[in-house]
């Protein structure tokens, strides 16, 4: 197995609201709680789960975009969640993040050029006479031609400027990028391109994925590693073969079954494991295990503690009281 | 490597937000119609008293209340002085006027709704406390109480001065005027550009452009000026070209009731009001003050009304 | 085959630009029998939702109808006046929207907003219409229905609000369910419960439903006839088994296997298509998927290809291609 590029433990994420219709009353959204686990060199790991789950919290807490509430995040053995910006400078160098939404994550005022040179001038990776070839360079790295460069980002596809995205993450020569559903937006032949695209870099650059995303399938073709989430916390952990094939947690299994097949005759007679009601709200999650509400095997016990975030060998982590 | 995708675009030169915006102004009929007005307008203020052939102030008791014609394009006042240069210098008084006062004015919200935007918290309820009072306190009101306590004093102070230094510069009560314009209406006017621009970096603070520069490292100063200022001044465009229209009446409106600017400096609205005293005798010292005054709000509305359009298409109908 | 509800005939619909009027439909030919369920399947910008709601003159401005026909019960909707509309709206065609918050008004309760069509349409008192609306939510699966009558949308979840804009839609016993991408906005656990809602439904209440789509993993369990679009043309139209075991459009094919699917080995590269679809104003003459089309020979990017159908036999696989019939005899 590889080394670990960055080891997170017990990081939380909490966030201050104010509610009513003067802001009377302080309350908590409970993002992310108690995360622990490693992301390895080299390798793609996925969090997967529904909305409000926490899984782009993590990316974003990971990259201290938000400040960790509480945790650490160890990154060339430096706990980077208490770095200030000016100390964070450096090493956001080595660690980006791709964004949803394409049609928002580009300066509409910059042409596609300036907005992936910005990056190589301001850490001086090269010479401005060196510039526009290196532009070009990421450009191609990301199939787009080098006169895209003039190019303004309304000018383009969602597709296309998910790649300029990427491109501009790589400008900085990156280690590890975030995919926060990057190809969430896009249409299912965009989808596909991008998704090979991520692989020929990772590929071409040796680089580490926290692949962010509700897609399932999309998630088994391109993980070595699952993470599912529920309400703000890790619910399993494992290799793809492992969440996929023999999924432990009651969630796991639930969100597995509700995922269509692209096969009529299957769909037809798949005896489905359909959830009850809805996810609570993070502001007041549930007592103990966070999933007892909707959780067809739930115990008493399951109300009261909260399940122990653990191995069951081989690293295939679970938290669930039912698990023996 | 996947197939080179595709190029919609591909053969047509790069259009920037601004140029794309301009493309779709001067195709805006109203628009083109409003920037010609501004702009005859704009070079009247600049060079028109400089063309014509009458002093503003030179009187010609011969010929008073005259009407057009072709010595006097739009006649004579009461006091035989050239309608037609009056408005010209008039139109110079309203451009000064709208100009400086949009400028204290933009300097003023801008500088207090973008620290507000940016930093939040108690500062920003401060500021934007501060903001609400200034908006609430009747227009009028402020601008006549402001008048009226500090006129008196300050050129009793002018007096002094000149008598103590013989320096001419104290002579000339029309800084006060103007002083007391511009300070006074500027007052008045910066609450809604510190509304918008803090709405503005509000906004746009929480685009994920913002977020996607931060994440690579880049400082506050440079996501300020090259990631929020350059997002956030299309609105404030409109808004300035706007303004100026409506500083341009609101001059007009306070020499129309004597707090503005004061005779004998020409403006749209002393002579108006002038104009109101004799005008069933000789309609053309209203009439023409009064077009010219419509002519300018109208011009300033279609422009602004084209800048919005341009630049927020999406908004647009 | 069942008789049919609907049929449309050569929809054009035409968007007003700079350049002048751009088509986004371009003679689109589908129908929908009593009691089928009819998937429409696309991606953004292909006309799949304008097709519909176009059929009520729910369009947005500056884009119009330029031709065609759509009968429906013995009439033609396209040339229905306002009144005539409004009877068929809620009525006899009912709608269900994306974005559950948006189609919802948020001022108003569930209750009222399930009430109006009932005694707009119905002519129901209120007493009767606020009764029919609870068991319309009951019907929807809404746990305390009598109560939830009170609330409004912002007091419920994403999915409870996509029931509440199903049973509006439903209650008038419409004899046709429109329902545009009804579950892109929800989670998939909460997605996979309105699928089965509207499976029971269906089955229950005999209705004919279009169910408007990007996603073909979706729709394969849900529909029993498969539209695909591309750039506002219909390129195949298929029983369900066969679109999905023997697609013939390289455009279906080309969806079918950029999909990633569950079961299968692992493969290092999705198959994908190349470029991206045209813009409107911007359709290359002939077929519009010629550009990205793998199979595309000179005929292709000269004339447009006919929708007919497979290997020329009286079949109910129909598709628009000049290549298909030699390509799908040779596999």
């Amino acid at each position: 197995m590889s080394p670990a590029l960055l080891r997170i433990e017990n990081l939380k994420k909490h966030f201050p609201v104010r509610l009513g219709a003067f802001g009377e009353k302080a309350a908590t959204v409970y993002a992310l709680d108690d995360a622990s686990f490693d992301i390895l060199e080299g390798e793609t790991l996925s969090l997967v789960g529904e909305s409000g789950c926490g899984k782009s919290t993590t990316g974003f807490a990971i990259l201290n975009l938000h400040r960790p509430t509480a945790g650490r995040v160890i990154y060339k053995g430096e706990n980077i969640a208490v770095f200030d910006e000016a100390r964070m400078r450096p090493i956001r160098r080595d660690l980006q993040i791709v964004f949803q939404d394409p049609y928002s994550t580009l300066n509409p005022r910059m042409t596609i050029g300036e907005a992936v040179g910005e990056p190589i001038l301001f850490h001086k990776l090269c010479s401005k006479a060196e510039l526009p070839g290196r532009i070009e360079r990421l450009l191609a790295d990301v199939g787009l031609p080098g006169r895209f460069a003039q190019r303004y980002p309304h000018e383009l596809s969602g597709g296309q400027r998910q790649r300029v995205a990427l491109a501009r993450a790589l400008a900085c020569e990156p280690k590890f990028i975030v995919c926060d559903e990057a190809i969430s937006a896009l249409d299912v032949s965009i989808q596909a391109q991008i998704i090979n695209l991520l692989l020929d870099l990772q590929e071409k650059y040796g680089l580490t994925y926290l692949f962010i995303a509700h897609d399932l399938a999309v998630v088994r073709h391109i993980s070595d590693r699952v993470g599912v989430m529920y309400l703000g916390r890790l619910a399993e952990l494992g290799t793809r073969e492992q969440v996929f094939a023999d999924p432990l947690h009651p969630y796991t299994k639930a969100l597995m079954s509700a995922v269509p097949e692209a096969d009529p005759a299957g769909e037809r007679t798949r005896q489905r494991q359909i959830l009850e009601g809805d996810v609570p709200s993070p502001l007041d999650p549930p007592s103990g295990c966070r999933f007892h509400t909707r959780c067809p095997i739930a115990m008493e016990k399951c109300r009261s503690s909260v399940p122990e975030w653990r191995d069951t060998g081989a690293g295939h982590f679970v938290a669930c009281h039912a698990v023996p | 490597m996947s197939s080179a995708p595709l190029l919609a675009v591909a053969d047509d030169p790069p259009v920037s937000l601004w140029r794309d915006a301009w493309g779709r102004l001067i195709r805006n009929r109203l628009a083109v119609a409003g920037l010609v007005m501004v702009l005859v307008l704009a070079f009247a203020a600049a060079f028109g008293p400089m063309l014509t052939p009458y002093d503003f102030l030179s009187q010609n008791l011969d010929a008073r209340n005259a009407g057009p014609s072709l010595v006097h394009l739009f006649g004579t006042d009461d006091l035989g002085r050239d309608v037609f240069s009056r408005v010209l210098y008039g139109t110079r008084t309203a451009f000064v006027v709208a100009i400086v006062v949009t400028a204290l004015a933009v300097t003023i919200g801008v500088t207090l709704g973008a620290t507000a935007g940016f930093f939040g918290g108690l500062f920003d309820r401060i500021i934007m406390w501060f903001t609400d009072m200034t908006m609430s306190v009747p227009n009028l009101l402020l601008v006549v109480v402001i008048n009226a306590s500090l006129k008196a004093p300050l050129s009793q102070w002018m007096e002094t001065q000149y008598l103590a230094t013989l320096n001419p510069f104290f002579r000339e009560t029309i800084w006060i005027d103007f002083l007391l314009v511009f300070g006074s209406m500027a007052l008045i006017a910066w609450p809604p550009y510190a509304r918008l621009v803090r709405a503005q970096v509000l906004s746009i603070r929480s685009r994920p452009y913002i977020t996607a520069a931060r994440a690579l490292g880049l400082t506050n100063r440079i996501i300020l000026t090259r990631y929020v200022v350059p997002n956030a001044i299309g609105p404030l465009i409109v808004s300035v070209s706007a303004g100026l229209g409506t500083a341009m009446v609101l001059e007009s409106a306070f020499s129309f009731l004597g707090v503005g600017v004061n005779p004998p400096t020409p403006s749209w609205g002393n002579m108006i009001s002038d104009g109101l005293r004799v005008w069933q005798h000789y309609p053309h010292l209203l009439a023409v003050p009064a077009i010219v005054l419509g002519l300018a709000t109208v011009a300033f509305s279609f422009l602004g009304d084209g800048l919005n359009d341009a630049l927020n298409p999406r908004g647009s109908k | 085959m069942s008789e049919t509800l609907l049929e449309v005939k050569d929809l054009t619909i035409e968007i007003a630009t700079r350049r002048g009027p751009a088509t986004v439909v371009d003679g689109i030919d589908l129908h929908v029998g009593k009691g089928e369920t009819l998937g429409i399947v696309g991606e953004s910008g292909c006309g799949k939702s304008l097709t519909m709601l176009s059929l009520l003159k729910l369009l947005p401005n500056k884009i119009r109808v330029a031709g065609g026909s759509a009968m429906f019960g013995g009439r033609d909707l396209l040339t229905l006046n306002n009144k005539e509309l409004r009877a068929i709206r809620g009525g006899r065609i009912g709608f269900v929207f994306q974005d559950p918050m948006t189609s919802l008004n948020p001022v108003m309760r569930i209750g009222d907003q399930l009430a109006e069509p009932l005694i707009h349409h119905r002519a129901m008192s209120k007493a009767a219409a606020r009764q029919r609306a609870g068991e319309l939510l009951k019907l929807v699966g809404i746990p305390g229905a009598e109560q939830r009558l009170d609330a409004y949308p912002h007091e419920l979840s994403g999915g409870m609000r996509q029931r509440v804009m199903i049973a509006i839609g439903l209650a008038c016993d419409p004899d046709l369910l429109i329902a545009d991408e009804p579950t892109t906005a929800l989670d998939v656990t909460i997605q996979a419960q309105i699928v089965d809602l509207v499976k029971g439904l269906r089955q229950r209440l005999g209705m004919s439903v279009v169910w408007i789509t990007h996603d073909l993993a979706l729709i394969a369990g849900l529909a029993d006839r498969i539209c695909v679009l591309y750039a506002g043309t219909v390129v195949e139209d298929a029983p369900v088994d066969q679109l999905f075991a023997e697609p013939a459009h390289p455009y279906t094919r080309g969806l079918l296997a950029s999909i990633p699917r569950m079961g299968a080995p692992d493969s290092a590269r999705l198959s994908s298509i190349g470029g991206t679809p045209p813009e409107p104003g911007r359709r290359p003459a002939g077929c519009p998927f010629a550009p990205r089309c793998p199979l595309a020979e000179d005929v292709c990017r000269t004339t447009v290809p006919a929708l007919a159908p497979l290997r020329g036999e009286a079949t109910p696989h129909r598709v628009a291609c000049h290549v298909a019939n030699r390509v799908m005899e040779a596999a």
